[in-house]
């Protein structure tokens, strides 16, 4: 008599499927989800827009030093009324901030965005290797 | 009376331009950061165009020679419309907020 053998799958869906790929169904804290949504967040507003790539330069010159529009379009090396476009989009996204000084308005990082900024360093290598 | 298939046609079309800016825009980006997350947005628009190219070839399969069919299909027309027309409504959102 033949007995009959049940084949198994070769590979281990383990292997395959990424670990946290369901982690959004709640096995990970409240603060590591919303970590998780802001990431996808900047990644899309860096890497699925068209300007993304500049909003992205200009989030990692502002991240240590407050700077204003002016000051950003020359280290950059960008016309003036395309940093005040980017840094509109940033502001309303609630990436960057508007400090008002005596003359200019200087823009800097909003709390989430430096809470997070690791993702940022992990976008910005990316760019820089390529 | 509305020519639906026409307007399902016209409505097609206008997808695959909206999902061309969209590819466009995807791989510009994918040429300075290379991710996951690039490609993936790239797959996506590109399987979205193809299903777009796909849509048309199978209606204008539909209009080849046979009245039949042909009848049938304009009885139907208006449901292929009205599909057409949200998923531009869709895309157009993605690309203003793409490109702004």
């Amino acid at each position: 008599m033949f007995a009959t053998t049940i084949v198994f799958p070769v590979f281990s869906f383990s292997e395959i499927i990424p670990r946290n790929l369901f982690s959004f169904l709640g096995t990970d804290s409240e603060q590591s989800r919303q970590n998780h949504r802001f990431k996808m967040i900047l990644w899309f507003i860096i890497a699925g827009t068209k300007g993304g790539i500049n909003r992205a330069k200009i989030l990692n010159l502002i991240k240590d030093t407050p700077m204003n529009a002016n000051k950003i379009a020359t280290v950059l090396n960008l016309d003036y009324k395309t940093v005040i476009h980017h840094v509109k989009i940033l502001s309303k996204n609630e990436l960057v901030t508007k400090a008002e000084k005596d003359y200019a308005a200087e823009y800097q990082l909003t709390q989430i965005m430096k809470e997070n900024q690791n993702v940022l360093e992990e976008i910005m290598q990316k760019i820089g290797t390529n | 009376m509305v020519d639906f298939m026409l307007a399902a046609v016209v409505s097609a079309f206008l997808n695959i331009g909206l999902l061309l800016v969209i590819i466009g825009t995807y791989l510009q980006n994918m040429r300075v950061i290379r991710s996951y997350y690039t490609s993936g947005l790239v797959l996506v628009a590109a399987l979205l165009m193809l299903q777009n190219v796909v849509i048309v070839l199978f209606w204008s399969t539909l209009y080849m020679d046979d009245k039949a069919l042909m009848m049938s299909a304009d009885m139907v027309a208006h449901y292929l419309f009205t599909i057409n027309v949200i998923q531009s409504i869709g895309l157009s959102i993605l690309v203003w907020i793409t490109r702004r």
